[in-house]
């Protein structure tokens, strides 16, 4: 039913270690090279939205960029990662500052780890991998200290490697968040991956927060684009 | 849910009686698209995602300050000289700031003015300035070429940048405060590495010319050429700028500056300021002063650590190479550091949604001079109720003993509001 546009693909009949299984859900989530448009809803408890959409760009296995460009209040205020490094710049302020991965910048449940996410299997090792509910679970560990999260709980479809649900949790064993993966559609240049990730937090009872990917292009950015001198000026590639 | 609606459509038309009708009905149906409005809970339409050449914006602010007076103070005597403003005084403000931006293949023009209306005890004023009014081209992704009227902040402090020798002083409470440009030309040029420690190399060069009564009059005489350089290194994860600025009749300054993320919520950062024969202010007697060349050092060590609770701490210890700890602390600052002491502490706590009010802020700051114990105590907040409203305020205590640099101050307490609407 579902095809996915990778070269990568892997038969399902195949018999998958972690690793693999890993490797592919970041191939189909994030495939290679590309930038697209997210759409941030923050739903408060009584039902009221705000809004924010962002431009995203990822290069490689470590480098990302966002743009705010809308609200007003928001527009033009940048972030970038390096691997483990993030910086957060505002317009009309000057030097970008560091921020850390857990910090949020929209408010809400995302935090910045949320939203500038590195592939998966570059931030975690697979501890183990069972099944439950007809689905892959893989048991996730991060690799370093400076990951937002130490550990992750991940249901994966067996035919489309694609999340279903992640748990989030902190080193304290304490449930963080649960990501919630939704609407397997194309979201340009033929990549098909859920389009929707929702979240709930039990730290935010009552409040959820939607991520929505749509108008993804495949795009190669010079490796300048990744650095703080730029950020000023990201917006002049869009 | 395609197949559905087709199975249900065909199930419509007869194919003997109120054949016309059905028919019409049927080619209305037909018109639909195959998904229904709001099929889905989702709305995947982004029509930012189109942009243009132009774009406008701005935005506007009232702002009101209570002071609270204290006529027994330095501040006071100073401030109100000869005019009776009693126990309490009010200040009124209005701005708007109006920016346009202009963008076709690598050429960029920006342009952002600002004008303030202020009524204060003593007078109502307007301000109307161009605080940015430059272009820029960017022959290749590495490299850019400005002119024009562009701010300038440069180190990895909060409260102060001792390195930052362009920087326009900046209130740390107020973090998207626009900030008055520098009158420049300059180039940036960028290098990435994706092997070694070095990720990233990069190199800012401007010169600021000096014209009387026009530009960057406060960086020497009419016709002087300064020059500044900004060297950048992203190495071992470690921000490092090494900063030179220069001029006819300017000192020679050598700064520099780091920042780091020891963990997930954990990052430091730091500035070290050389300036060769700088202009020092000199206490002779009582409120007079005047000025001597000294070499000065100055220095700002930080960090900023987040809690599981979404508590953030920020600090910093500034050593200030141009002041003094004891009687000239009264006056204003002559430099582009907002305190003239030596030696200060700023300390913030911040809380994210307190009370699980979404958009809320919460926080308490303070600046301590740490030679004559007295400081100046914040508390604030900054909330966003609605999209592009956000509300501001806070509430500013001095605290100290007579003869001491917040003891002086003229207000009692101050508190100030302000809210900006953004377009």
């Amino acid at each position: 039913m579902l095809i996915l546009a990778s070269p990568l693909l892997v038969s399902a009949q195949e018999t998958l270690t972690g690793a693999q299984i890993l490797e592919q859900v970041d191939h189909n989530l994030q495939p290679g090279n590309l930038e697209m448009y997210r759409k941030i809803i923050n739903i408060e408890p009584d039902g009221k939205k705000k809004e924010f959409v962002l431009w995203f760009l990822k290069k490689d296995m470590d480098k990302i960029v966002t743009l705010f460009i809308s609200p007003a209040s928001e527009e033009g205020r940048a972030t970038l990662r390096l691997g483990d490094n993030m910086w957060l710049y505002i317009p009309n302020v000057g030097k970008p500052i560091r921020i850390t991965s857990m910090q949020s910048v929209v408010g809400g449940v995302f935090n910045n780890a949320d939203i500038m996410r590195l592939d998966y299997h570059v931030e975690y090792d697979v501890a183990d991998l069972a099944e439950d509910q007809g689905q892959h679970l893989l048991d996730l560990k991060a690799k370093t200290g400076v990951v937002a999260y130490d550990r992750l709980k991940m249901w994966v479809l067996k035919q489309e490697l694609v999340p279903t649900r992640i748990e989030c949790y902190a080193a304290t064993g304490m449930l963080i968040k649960t990501l919630h993966f939704k609407e397997i559609k194309d979201i340009g240049d033929g990549v098909v991956r859920p389009a929707v990730m929702e979240t709930d937090s039990p730290l935010y009872q009552g409040y959820k927060s939607i991520m929505v990917s749509a108008n993804l292009k495949k795009r190669d950015l010079p490796d300048e684009v990744f650095t703080l001198n730029y950020m000023s000026r990201v917006k002049d590639l869009r | 849910m395609t197949q559905d609606l087709s199975g249900g459509f065909s199930n419509l038309c007869p194919t003997r009686s109120r054949r016309v009708s059905v028919l019409i009905i049927c080619l209305m149906l037909w018109g639909l698209p195959p998904f229904p409005a709001g099929a889905s809970e989702y709305d995947f339409a982004i029509p930012e995602a189109e942009p243009s050449a132009w774009s406008f914006g701005g935005r506007i602010t009232a702002r009101y300050t209570w002071h609270r007076l204290d006529d027994q103070t330095a501040g006071y005597g100073r401030l109100y000289a000869g005019t009776d403003p009693g126990t309490n005084a009010h200040d009124g403000q209005a701005v708007a700031e109006l920016s346009a931006a202009w963008r076709r293949s690598s050429f960029q023009a920006r342009v952002l003015t600002r004008h303030a209306y202020t009524r204060t005890f003593e007078q109502d004023t307007w301000d109307n300035d161009i605080y940015e009014a430059y272009l820029s081209w960017s022959p290749a992704p590495n490299m850019t070429l400005d002119a024009g009227k562009k701010p300038v902040l440069w180190g990895t402090g909060y409260a102060w940048n001792p390195a930052g020798f362009l920087n326009r002083p900046k209130d740390p409470d107020d973090p998207s405060l626009n900030l008055e440009g520098r009158t420049l030309a300059g180039i940036d040029v960028i290098k990435s590495f994706t092997h070694g420690s070095l990720n990233n190399f990069g190199i800012t060069a401007l010169v600021l010319p000096v014209a009387d009564d026009w530009f960057n009059t406060d960086f020497g005489q009419h016709g002087d050429v300064n020059t500044a350089l900004k060297l950048y290194l992203l190495w071992h994860d470690t921000d490092i700028d090494f900063i030179f600025f220069n001029g006819p009749d300017h000192p020679l300054s050598l700064g520099l500056d780091f920042a780091k993320n020891l963990a997930e919520n954990l990052a430091v950062h730091g500035e070290l300021a050389f300036q060769k024969d700088a202009l020092t202010p000199d206490v002779t007697s009582g409120s007079n002063f005047s000025q001597t060349t000294e070499n000065q050092i100055s220095g700002l060590l930080g960090l900023r650590y987040l809690n599981a609770h979404d508590t953030t701490f920020i600090a910093e210890y500034y050593h200030n190479g141009a002041g003094d700890d004891d009687s000239r602390i009264f006056l204003p600052s002559p430099d582009r550091q907002r305190n003239p002491g030596k030696d200060y502490l700023y300390a913030k706590i911040s809380q994210k949604e307190p009370l699980e009010i979404l958009y809320l802020t919460t926080w308490v700051s303070a600046v301590v001079n740490l030679n004559d114990h007295s400081l100046n105590l914040q508390p604030g907040l900054t909330w966003t109720p609605v999209t592009n409203l956000e509300i501001n305020g806070r509430i500013g205590v001095p605290i100290g003993d007579a003869q001491t640099e917040f003891g002086e101050k003229p207000d009692r307490f101050r508190p100030e509001i302000w809210v900006r609407y953004y377009f």
